[in-house]
């Protein structure tokens, strides 16, 4: 291996694990990535939100194709949204502004979308009061739009899953306060 | 070739699907509900999604959550494994309206298969000798009595929606007719809310012997053989073996041909099992089919070398059966299967729990198929069933002293297994000696309750 590419390769293990990344992998001519995170305590640096991560790896991965090619990190991985990062988010709500909070959790498998079209504001963002029953976001699941409703009021604290998202059953979505 | 594939089902089949998908370098995704978070089939799947919660019918029998689970893993093809939705033409229609393949026969076979009555009438049409019975619903009594004349008694009126030995009575004198045909359609109607019955004839002593199908999406049928399954308690199968000492090479060959053209005169694809009785004069009858590969599959496999669950992804990928099987297999030696169940060996109590203990036989010709594991936990929302042992041998005797010797060594603590009642099973002169039929068990058990009294 060239070391360039062999120090591309080592920035691109340092990027996974300083992100708690435990298995990762990775197609080519679409880039679709996967990852799962380590364990059940949430990573050490701030949960990153799912789509920034990849394209931070996209960067670094264009940056070091012979090296992603060659990794012997590739490693078949869990779907985002399976029970470690569940579990991180649900993690991270007991020690941020979120803790104590009431979780909105996922009713059905589906897509999230924040919005009731692609070009209309979100239903909510964070920082909004919304009442019991108000709806927060659609779920979608076999060309159906399902709204999904607050089963608490109070204040959004947080937005765990970013619009086009695959959730599954009980993935957290939102935090109120 | 697939590339993903969604495995609808839990337990030692799911992981039985994903070992044959991983083998063939074909992604997999595990569906599971809350109560399986921490399943092996979960585990080893390359990716999983949580679709509901504990029951079954809001998670594994819950078709939308898990159509929707294939469209956001973008599956390509579903494996349904057996029970839940394996039969369900309903869901085998969704995934065809939603440009998923399900690794079965298309749902118009399924449907009609899967009614009893239309599934006698299919093969009564295409020849397969089926039990003696009526053509269809019975109209009233007037209708039953006349019928049983006809085909002699004892005879037993069966639920056309029926199973599960609802709806079901054996009738064996004209005069006691009426009154059990009232009662059977009351019962019938309160459980499926459908009160019609039809009639068969009904053999005392039967044998339940089961042929397996291979088919390919091309009109190419090919029987795989016989499974013996009589030895039953309650209509659930605890031990099953390949071939059947019941069944010769004339009878397999003759009965084998006449189920491969039935079949592919009305189209079937894929994996299938036809099931017959077999009465004391060694007469057969068709009595029903299952459209999907089944939890004995292991036995055919071991006596015939060819492994069904990839036969199943072949076939539904387009595949030919002559690359596939190229030639009519050879039954080698004798298998024969335990059902090893989390349940109490003499009370038949479910014992779901936390399982301390889980040490497995190995050695020459020794299979078990789990997806149980030491410190994992048997929930109480499904069936029993934890593991299959089956076991290889040059013939029949060697099989069952192979088991005795696998059972003994099949360590299991912290929940209770049928593993003593297969303990006691192989030690039994009746089932040794192979003389048995579906009602070995009921005599097996008195048999046990009089030892216990001496």
């Amino acid at each position: 291996m060239a070391a360039e590419d062999l120090q591309q390769l080592r920035e691109l293990v340092e990027f996974l694990k300083a992100n708690g990344i435990a298995e990762f992998d990775m197609e080519r001519a679409d880039l679709k990535v996967r990852l799962k995170f380590a364990g059940l305590q949430p990573p050490a640096a701030p949960a990153m939100d799912l789509s920034q991560l990849a394209s931070a790896i996209a960067a670094q991965s264009a940056a070091a194709p012979a090296a992603a090619t060659q990794a012997p990190v590739a490693v078949p991985a869990t779907l985002p949204g399976a029970t470690p990062v569940a579990s991180a988010a649900a993690a991270a709500a007991e020690a941020g502004p979120e803790a104590g909070a009431h979780i909105v959790k996922s009713p059905i498998v589906g897509t999230f979308y924040d919005a009731p079209s692609p070009d209309s504001d979100s239903f909510v963002k964070v920082g909004d009061s919304v009442a019991n029953g108000q709806v927060l976001c659609i779920v979608e699941a076999m060309k159906l739009m399902n709204e999904i409703e607050a089963d608490a009021a109070g204040e959004i604290v947080k937005v765990y899953v970013k619009t086009g998202q695959p959730v599954e059953y009980g993935q957290p979505l939102f935090a109120i306060k | 070739m697939f590339r993903k594939v969604l495995i609808a089902n839990r337990g030692e089949i799911a992981l039985r699907v994903i070992s044959a998908c991983k083998e063939m370098g074909i992604r997999t995704v595990a569906v599971y509900s809350e109560a399986d978070r921490n399943s092996l089939h979960v585990k080893f799947a390359d990716e999983a999604i949580c679709i509901g919660p504990p029951p079954s019918k809001d998670s594994y029998l819950n078709v939308p959550a898990v159509i929707s689970a294939a469209e956001i893993a973008g599956a390509d093809a579903v494996h349904p494994g057996y029970g839940l939705l394996s039969e369900n033409a309903n869901f085998a229609e969704v995934c065809r309206a939603s440009n998923i393949k399900f690794i079965g026969p298309p749902p118009e076979v399924t449907r009609m298969m899967g009614e009893k009555s239309t599934a006698r009438q299919t093969m009564k049409a295409a020849k397969v000798p089926i039990l003696p019975g009526s053509d269809g619903v019975l109209e009233n009594e007037e209708a039953a009595l006349v019928c049983a004349e006809k085909i002699r008694y004892p005879i037993i009126l069966k639920a056309v929606a029926g199973g599960g030995g609802r709806g079901m009575r054996i009738v064996r004198t004209k005069e006691e007719l009426p009154a059990l045909f009232q009662q059977a359609s009351t019962e019938a109607l309160n459980a499926f809310s459908n009160g019609a019955l039809y009639m068969e004839k009904f053999i005392e002593r039967p044998r339940h012997i089961e042929f397996q199908v291979l088919a390919d999406e091309h009109g190419n049928v090919m029987s795989l053989g016989e499974r013996e399954c009589s030895i039953q308690r309650r209509h659930q199968k605890l031990i099953e073996e390949a071939p059947s000492l019941q069944v010769t090479p004339k009878l397999r060959e003759k009965l084998g041909k006449t189920i491969e053209r039935s079949l592919r005169d009305i189209g079937y694809w894929n994996a299938g099992t036809i099931e017959f009785l077999m009465d004391e004069d060694g007469e057969i009858y068709f009595i029903e089919m299952n459209t999907r590969i089944q939890v004995e599959h292991c036995v055919t496999e071991m006596v015939t070398g060819v492994d069904l669950v990839k036969a199943q992804l072949r076939i539904a990928a387009g595949e030919r059966l002559k690359d596939i099987v190229p030639e009519v297999p050879e039954i080698r030696g004798h298998a024969i299967e335990c059902r090893i169940n989390a349940e109490h060996a003499e009370k038949f109590t479910p014992s779901p729990g936390k399982i301390t203990v889980y040490n497995l036989p190995g050695g020459n010709g020794v299979r078990v198929d789990t997806a149980q594991y030491a410190e994992g936990v048997v929930p109480q929302y499904y069936d029993s069933l934890i593991a299959k042992l089956i076991c290889h041998g040059a013939n029949r005797e060697e099989a069952m002293n192979k088991m005795q010797r696998a059972l003994s060594q099949f360590v299991v603590e912290g929940i209770h297994t049928s593993i003593p009642l297969h303990e006691k099973i192989f030690a039994d002169e009746e089932f040794r000696r192979g003389e048995f039929d579906t009602k070995f068990m009921e005599r097996f058990l008195e048999r046990q309750k009089g030892k216990g009294r001496d």
